[in-house]
């Protein structure tokens, strides 16, 4: 009897072979016998097949420990074991390119046959490039070996169907084959730190097998087999993308987990000086992209930052400007303030050119304080000034004046934000009812506007309406009415914001616009019209058309309208030319003018007008030095479909306090009061750490717990792994909670 | 006839289908088909056989596959399926339903082992868990074997003394996974072999009737015992199916035991499956040196073969039962029948060995083990467990 043995991975087709070389042979007129050992059947795990031939009926059912003969489909699962046991004066036959003589440390006392059968089964086409299946191949070499004719072969492959190129490869293989006789060597010369092919048990049940599970993997090289490769993907936080300030959003709320509210808040000075503003009034855009939000609820990015700006260390601002050339901005809202603050901390001397007696511009009069207390702005503003930055207040910078500046300054930062308020005529008859929101808020917050038991309408849908109604119930008002002519889902204002007016007794009218103002015996009279949405504008949303119905029309008793409409740059400044954007123009002797903030692209928020501030700084830098823009990166976003919920398990938000609308509609402190207390800083840290760090790995370990062959390194480097032992089996990246790794094909040359 | 390299799961589908072929001119046949490894390319082959009258019914579960089983019988189909391990224990409640309502279906089982935990390999544990069913048990050391005991397994069952299900069983991989070669026979042939399936209490439209209804313990009892006369009534009628397949097929298929070389053998080895095939190279090798040992192969588990296994006996001294199987807190099934059958009647020392459970490799060495043990025992003691190679 001859006893056959075939070492290989799963899917080379190893017992497959096994099948055609017993066909061969029974065609013969033999008795065979031909089987697999099979297992878990993962592709790339070493697999056994055998063959049995004999002139005599088969009773032996058990698996082949002493071979005559030995083929191997991949050369790394070539060692001493797997040849233990192997009888003297059989056949090696290898898969490999090398010749048969270079392999003379395996050949004692054996023969062996090489033949190139990867590379052939490639040229042939068999499988594919990442999974060559080699057996039909190889079974052209060994029935050479094993004293087959070429017809013995296509009567196999045709008994097995396998024509075409397997026959064409066979043939090749046949033909090519390298065959060394016997060498007599006195004991084999073997490599003996080769490591055992073990099949291990993944069963987990009693005391012992817990304690086998503990004990080191063994560990099987893969050769050439493995078809896929984990790799780490180049992925950015949907958050990261979304912020227009360019906060690093991910970094701080991991830094904010791990309690380090100093380095949490350096983060966010990095790229703004505002934690404090915009840890109140900053509409997050970071938390409406957050992914988590499919899961439990966005992360609370906006409280977090505040929590880190109350309760972190700022740090120390710079000495002295450390450069010559002197920038001056014009403006002191949040776009003016940010690129200042920004050239400050790039070393330039900067005068900050304000037209009134505060700085801060809308964050100022805009926002009323009890959304964000005055005192809290004044911190920001004077670390801001602690870099180095001189100001000018009182000074209306017009056409002329910048004219005169760009003589003076190196270069001159346009920041004047949004001066002209839009109204409509509603043919009023003289009477001071009318007042636009901007202004409207200005008086209510200096207290120079009362009105106590007065019928207040706001027209508008923005920020701007909602606080002035808000303000309006502050300033005694008994009714406040928001009129907007789309539906509240259109509404540009910060949604929260909506519903912390409606708590307080705002009615939000919606689809209704005003039409005209009159007046009777009883007071004025505002006419109104009802609305519905049309088709899409070019801005994309439903155009609002007048309801042309009897009924569409009615009349609303009021005290004071409020115009809340928006508002739109004076581009007087430039001589009437359109805000450009970024663009430099030049000004006199060179003198590169940049716009920025609300001035040049009207986003209308304070990240935006934070993140200008700090493109415009970066830009002033590249005119002045040369140096390197900031590039407005386009970076890959971690979505959602690449994390795996099922990993993270649900939390609770978090949220800090918040004044009952009973208690804070009729004043004008503070609304949300943040975490508190040492309470707080476990909310804080517990919600910094619902943080699904998407895309980004976070040291979790997860891949290098799970990998069957316990070669991930941990995370601090990097995602190393020894390719030597890698299978691809993908098991880090199905385990990655956050879609860090993928796997890539690895193509065979 | 014809002689073919296949594996056992193919050479089991496709006499299968020539069974089912073969009651084309009756009621036809029928199989609730559901995959588990290892006998999952049975269900496979069965699939792609066009039937004249039959039909092949994919559903999601083993024990739907055998009410569809139960359905086609009791409407006069052949009906037919397989299953291993989990499965087979998932598919009880009806196996042992469609052996009370007494209906002649066949039933491959590979053997794989029952987990948890998680195993592929050969163990009987999962088709003698069915012992106790009304069903009969057969178990197959070879491809050839296995071919045979198909036909036989139809034949009898159906036989009008008999009617009750029968379970063909592989070892899991080993057969079922295994190329050899067998001889496959032809549609005629097996259209000789196997009379007409004529199910007499099959459900008839033109009589409505219902089965399996609430009986009082006296008939239930009464039903009991018709199984246990039944079960005494099959190793005659399976002589007889022998000698009809000698008649056709022109070899005589092995029948209840298959004794090996037990003549004026002082030891004898019992086992069954592929150890019994590998245990008689070793018996040859040992018998050639000299040794007055034997061997005897239990092929039909149930009914249990009293008779033949003590006449096989005959004088022995030493008994040694080697079980791929185990009942925790008993031993190994098949000493149990053995020591059974042997105790009142038999002075001979009966030694179980455990070996090759969860599919470990029954190689000739530790066989060679065995029977150096049981040489030199004088006493019996409990189940030895002898491990082999992983």
């Amino acid at each position: 009897m001859t006893e056959i043995t075939i070492l290989g991975r799963g899917g080379q087709g190893g017992v497959t072979l096994a099948k055609l070389i017993a066909t061969a042979f029974f065609k013969s007129g033999k008795f065979t016998q031909a089987f697999g050992v099979y297992a878990a059947e993962r592709s790339g795990a070493p697999l056994q097949a055998f063959v049995r031939i004999s002139d005599e009926q088969i009773t032996n059912y058990n698996q082949i420990s002493e071979p005559d003969h030995v083929i191997v489909l991949d050369r790394a699962l070539l060692g001493p074991l797997t040849l233990d046991g192997m009888k003297s004066g059989g056949w090696i036959v290898l898969n490999t390119p090398e010749s048969a003589d270079a392999l003379v440390e395996i050949s004692a006392g054996r023969r062996v046959a090489t033949v190139g059968a990867t590379r052939l089964a490639l040229q042939h086409g068999l499988g594919t490039k990442t999974v060559p299946i080699v057996n039909t191949t190889m079974f052209g070499a060994v029935a050479r070996v094993l004293g087959l004719t070429l017809d013995d072969v296509r009567t196999a492959l045709g008994e097995a169907k396998l024509t075409g190129a397997n026959l064409e490869s066979a043939t090749t293989a046949f033909e090519q084959v390298r065959m060394l006789e016997l060498r007599p060597a006195p004991e084999p010369i073997l490599n003996t730190d080769e490591p055992a092919i073990v099949a291990t048990n993944g069963a987990i049940l009693g005391r012992e097998q817990v304690e086998l599970q503990a004990s080191e993997t063994p560990r099987i090289r893969t050769g050439s087999w493995a078809t896929r490769r984990p790799e780490r993907r180049e992925l950015t936080p949907p958050c990261n993308v979304a912020c227009p300030a360019g906060n690093d959003v991910h970094a701080f709320l991991r830094a904010m987990h791990e309690e380090n509210f100093d380095g949490a808040l350096s983060i966010l000075l990095r790229t703004s000086p505002f934690p404090g503003v915009c840890g109140r009034v900053c509409p997050a855009p970071c938390m409406q992209n957050c992914n988590r939000r499919f899961l439990d609820g966005e992360v609370n990015v906006r409280e977090l930052e505040r929590f880190a700006a109350e309760h972190g260390t700022r740090p120390s601002a710079p000495d002295a400007p450390s450069r010559d050339e002197i920038v001056a901005v014009i403006g002191s809202g949040p776009a003016g303030l940010s690129a200042a603050y920004q050239l400050a901390k790039l070393g330039y001397p900067v005068t900050l050119f304000e037209a009134g007696r505060e700085l801060g511009g809308l964050l100022r009069t805009g926002i009323p304080p009890y959304r964000l207390p005055r005192e809290v702005l004044d911190n920001e503003i004077s670390y801001i000034l602690a870099h180095g930055v001189c100001d000018s207040r009182g000074h209306r910078i017009d056409a002329s004046s910048l004219r005169r500046l760009s003589q003076e300054y190196a270069a001159v930062v346009v920041a004047s934000g949004l001066q002209l308020e839009q109204t409509m005529e509603l043919r009023t008859d003289g009477a001071d009812v009318v007042l636009n929101g901007l202004e409207f808020l200005n008086r209510t917050r200096s207290r120079a506007l009362e009105l106590d038991g007065a019928k207040v309408v706001v027209v508008g849908g923005g920020n701007t309406a909602i606080d002035a109604a808000r303000s309006a119930l502050r300033a005694g008002a008994t009714t406040v009415h928001i009129l907007y002519r789309r539906t509240r889902n259109k509404m540009p204002a910060i949604s929260e914001e909506v519903d912390a007016a409606i708590e307080e007794g705002v009615v939000l009218d919606e689809l209704v616009a005003p039409m005209q103002l009159r007046s009777d015996a009883l007071g004025p009279l505002l006419t109104c019209v009802r609305m519905r949405l049309g088709e899409p504008d070019e801005s994309g949303r439903r155009r609002p058309i007048p309801e042309t119905t009897e009924d569409a029309y009615f009349d609303v008793r009021c005290d004071r309208v409020v115009l809340a409409l928006g508002q739109s740059a004076d581009s007087s400044i430039l001589n009437g030319s359109q805000p450009p954007g970024n663009i430099a123009l030049t000004g006199f002797g060179g003198c590169p003018i940049f716009s920025c903030g609300d001035f040049a692209n009207n986003e209308g928020t304070v990240s935006a007008a934070i993140g200008s501030g700090r493109m415009t700084a970066s830009r002033v830098h590249h005119a002045l030095t040369g140096s390197d823009l900031l590039s407005p990166a386009s970076p890959t976003i971690a979505s959602y479909d690449i994390l795996h919920p099922a990993l993270f398990p649900r939390m609770r938000e978090h949220h800090g306090g918040v004044v009952p609308p009973a208690l804070r509609r009729r004043n004008f402190r503070e609304v949300h009061l943040g975490f508190e207390g040492e309470a707080g800083i476990r909310q804080v840290v517990e919600e910094a750490g619902r943080c699904c760090s998407c895309g980004v790995c976070n040291g979790c370990d997860r891949c290098a717990m799970h990998c069957p062959e316990n070669i991930m390194g941990s995370q601090a480097c990097g995602h190393s792994y020894d390719p030597v032992y890698c299978k691809g089996c993908g098991v880090c990246v199905t385990e990655c909670p956050r879609g860090v790794l993928e796997m890539v094909a690895i193509e065979k040359e | 006839m014809s002689r073919m390299l296949l594996t056992g799961n193919y050479a089991a589908g496709k006499v299968l289908a020539l069974a089912g072929e073969a009651n084309r001119g009756a009621r036809g046949c029928a199989s609730g088909a559901y995959p588990i490894t290892p006998q999952t390319e049975i269900i496979e082959v069965l699939s792609d056989t066009q039937f004249t009258k039959g039909r092949i019914v994919p559903v999601e579960s083993e024990h739907s596959a055998m009410g569809v089983c139960i359905g086609a019988a009791l409407a006069g189909a052949r009906a037919f399926t397989a299953s291993s391990s989990n499965g087979l224990a998932y598919m009880t409640e009806n196996v042992f339903c469609a052996g009370y309502y007494r209906l002649p279906i066949v039933l491959i089982a590979v053997n794989r082992t029952l987990g948890p935990p998680w195993n592929i390999w050969v163990d009987q544990g999962d088709s003698l868990t069915l012992r106790d069913a009304p069903w009969l048990q057969f178990y197959s050391d070879s491809h050839q074997d296995l071919v045979d005991t198909i036909l036989m397994a139809f034949r009898v069952a159906e036989d009008h003394r008999i009617l009750l299900p029968s379970i063909v069983a592989m070892d899991g991989f080993i057969i079922s996974h295994m190329q050899m070669p067998v001889e496959i026979p032809d549609q005629s042939q097996v259209d000789r072999f196997l009379p007409l399936c004529d199910m007499p209490h099959r459900l008839r439209a033109e009589s409505p009737s219902t089965i399996g209804g609430l009986t009082w313990p006296n008939e239930t009892e009464k039903q009991r015992r018709d199984i246990q006369s039944a079960m005494e009534r099959v190793p005659a009628v399976l002589r007889e199916a022998a000698d009809s397949f000698e008649s056709v097929f022109g070899r005589r298929p092995d029948e209840a035991v298959v004794p090996f070389d037990t003549e004026g053998a002082e030891t004898v080895l019992i086992a069954s499956g592929t150890m019994a095939q590998t245990l008689r190279g070793v018996i040859r090798e040992r018998r050639k040196l000299g040794e007055k040992i034997g061997m005897l192969r239990i092929k039909m588990f149930r009914p249990f073969p009293r008779r033949e296994v003590l006449a096989a006996i005959g004088g022995a001294k030493r008994i040694g039962v080697i079980d791929r199987n185990h009942s925790p807190g008993s031993g190994g099934i098949f000493w149990q029948e053995v020591a059974a059958t042997l105790q009142p009647k038999h002075e001979a020392l009966v030694q179980n060995y455990i070996m090759g459970i969860g599919g470990g490799d029954v190689r000739p060495a530790a066989l060679n083990g065995v029977i150096d043990d049981l040489t030199r025992r004088s006493s019996a003691t409990d189940p030895i467990w002898k491990e082999v190679a992983a």
